[in-house]
């Protein structure tokens, strides 16, 4: 079917709008991060760097990017691992107890994030596990595992059998088959599910808020911040911020699009 | 070479097995089947009572606060959803109409601000709604108004914009995979067969494109019922919500059992949604049947 010109025309204006909606609030606060900001308007004439020279002084603010790294690489090893774990053996066979296996994996994912916040921090408190920086790597392994474990099952799928069998047939054990068969052929799942998940602990906020004691993250940092109102080392922050996240995504689409996804009806 | 290896491989399949079981359900199944029971116990003062009784929910059925707010918040919700659609249908049918790379690249730049950060978005949002804020100063830089307008300031408005803005990537996904998914020939013969290019649209590419449609509200709408920032943030007084009352139990108000019944309340209402999106919306419901 071949549009009319006018139909065209008003579906990229509304395609337009929608990029700005999705992007303007992005980019403010990187364009005025260079600019000084007195009394809430933003002074245009000269470009400087002011806001970043002051966020090397904000100790909180380091605390929590040392926080927020930490957070993130172990919950995204804890991820895989279990991720990896848990989609070999649901591949191996079909039975009712991996259904239901899938399924409790699947449900912080399904349930908004303040059940699934609320639920660990009352566990917590009754398995007396005080609230730290341990309980927000569980919290986030829990939230990215759904994620881990399906892109590592998709990946498994793809690899069919035959090549494990000609694996055992060939006289390799299982950790012999799983380190020199699976795991090469896993590795670029592994990679982009890592990078992916860690952006996703990068940027949670609500089960953090639930289950940290005193320790802050980059998002409840900013969400302290921000509560009290506006300095321009926030902006710096977020610029930063952005810019890291950019990256990541960047790592996380070369290793998850398969190569013929682009030109796919071309 | 014989009985070792075997032994070592089944230990650690034993320990793989366990973990795979034991984890999930020790750090997801079991926090969720407590939260259920502490629903049904009651607190006194500061004191928690592990005794069961339905006196929570009876609560939140009675009380004239919190069945109004529920309706409120599902019918904010369902309007964020609407507004998600409403703006995202016309950019997925847009990009279905695109061709080869282009359509794939413009998919990843309208998905892409999904993995960033929520918490700085939502901030932004805020200091272009505000009363002081780049929205209100446009406007009346331009002539069009003198007053700064407030009906988005501080209010289930602004919580309706923000959110609607935060969630729309998830609107454009769904809509655009069941847009893809309709066959061309379809088209092809609705135009052999003299339908003009809105018969077309409308009796063909849109009831097919429904599924999508709805998938769509369904991942707005649950994303939506659940936060409790957002409205926190530029909700301000009015802007009420579900969320932010379960949200205050657990904080200010320190009643966690009430909190978990309201929780239980929220995920009901999360369930039915799902259900209702699994049965009209997806992959199930698509052109093949």
């Amino acid at each position: 079917m071949k549009r009319s010109p006018l139909a065209t025309l008003l579906l990229s204006l509304v395609t337009l709008l929608v990029f700005i909606l999705l992007y303007g609030p992005i980019f403010i606060p990187i364009v005025t991060s260079f600019f000084t900001v007195k009394y809430g308007s933003v002074d245009w004439s000269q470009m400087n760097l002011d806001a970043y020279a002051k966020l090397t002084g904000n100790e909180g603010v380091i605390e929590a990017v040392e926080n927020t790294f930490i957070v993130g690489l172990s919950a995204v090893a804890a991820s895989l691992v279990l991720g990896t774990v848990i989609a070999l053996h649901c591949n191996s066979g079909k039975s009712r107890s991996r259904a239901l296996l899938q399924f409790v994996v699947f449900l912080p994912f399904l349930m908004p994030p303040i059940i699934t916040g609320l639920s660990l921090l009352i566990f917590f408190r009754e398995v007396s596990i005080d609230r730290s920086m341990l309980t927000i790597i569980i919290g986030h392994t829990v939230f990215v595992l759904a994620l881990v474990y399906r892109t590592i099952l998709v990946r498994l799928q793809g690899i069919g059998f035959s090549m494990i069998e000609a694996s055992y047939d060939l006289g390799a054990s299982a950790p012999q088959t799983f380190f020199y068969v699976l795991l090469p052929n896993l590795k670029s799942a592994l990679i982009g599910a890592g990078v992916l998940a860690f952006a996703l602990s990068f940027d949670e906020t609500m089960i953090t808020i639930l289950v940290t004691g005193t320790q802050n993250t980059l998002p409840l940092r900013l969400w302290a911040m921000m509560r009290l109102g506006f300095t321009p080392d926030i902006n710096a922050l977020v610029a930063i911020i952005l810019a890291l996240t950019t990256v990541m995504v960047l790592i996380a689409a070369r290793y998850l699009i398969p190569k013929d996804f682009a030109g796919a009806d071309a | 070479m014989t009985a070792k290896p075997i032994e070592a491989d089944r230990i650690w399949r034993g320990i793989a097995l366990l973990a795979a079981y034991g984890l999930p359900i020790f750090f997801i199944l079991l926090p969720l089947c407590g939260f259920l029971v502490y629903s049904l116990f009651w607190v006194e003062g500061t004191e928690l009572h592990y005794e069961l009784t339905l006196v929570n929910y009876r609560r939140f059925f009675t009380d004239e606060i919190y069945v109004p707010v529920l309706r409120q918040t599902v019918v904010l919700c369902l309007e964020v959803a609407g507004l998600c659609i409403a703006f995202g249908y016309p950019v997925a049918y847009f990009l279905s109409g695109l061709k080869g790379r282009k359509k794939y690249t413009l998919l990843m730049l309208l998905l892409v601000p999904l993995l960033m950060s929520y918490i700085i978005k939502m901030y932004a949002i805020r200091s272009i709604l505000g009363g002081n804020g780049f929205l209100n100063r446009s406007l009346i830089a331009l002539g069009i108004i003198d007053q700064p307008l407030t009906f988005f300031v501080f209010n289930l408005n602004a919580v309706l914009l923000t959110l609607s803005v935060l969630l729309l990537p998830f609107a454009i996904l769904p809509i655009f995979l069941s847009l893809e998914r309709i066959p061309k020939n379809l088209l092809e013969a609705s135009a052999d067969l003299g339908g003009s290019n809105a018969q077309s649209f409308f009796r063909v590419i849109l009831p097919l494109s429904l599924p999508g449609v709805i998938s769509a509200a369904t991942f707005v709408f649950v994303l939506a019922i659940g936060d409790f920032l957002t409205p926190q943030m530029v909700g301000g007084q009015s802007g009420f919500t579900f969320g932010r009352i379960i949200y205050s139990q657990f904080g200010t108000a320190f009643n966690w059992p009430f909190g978990s019944a309201l929780s239980v309340i929220l995920a009901a209402v999360v369930i039915v949604a799902i259900l209702v999106g699994a049965r009209f919306g997806g992959e199930k419901a698509g052109v093949h049947r």
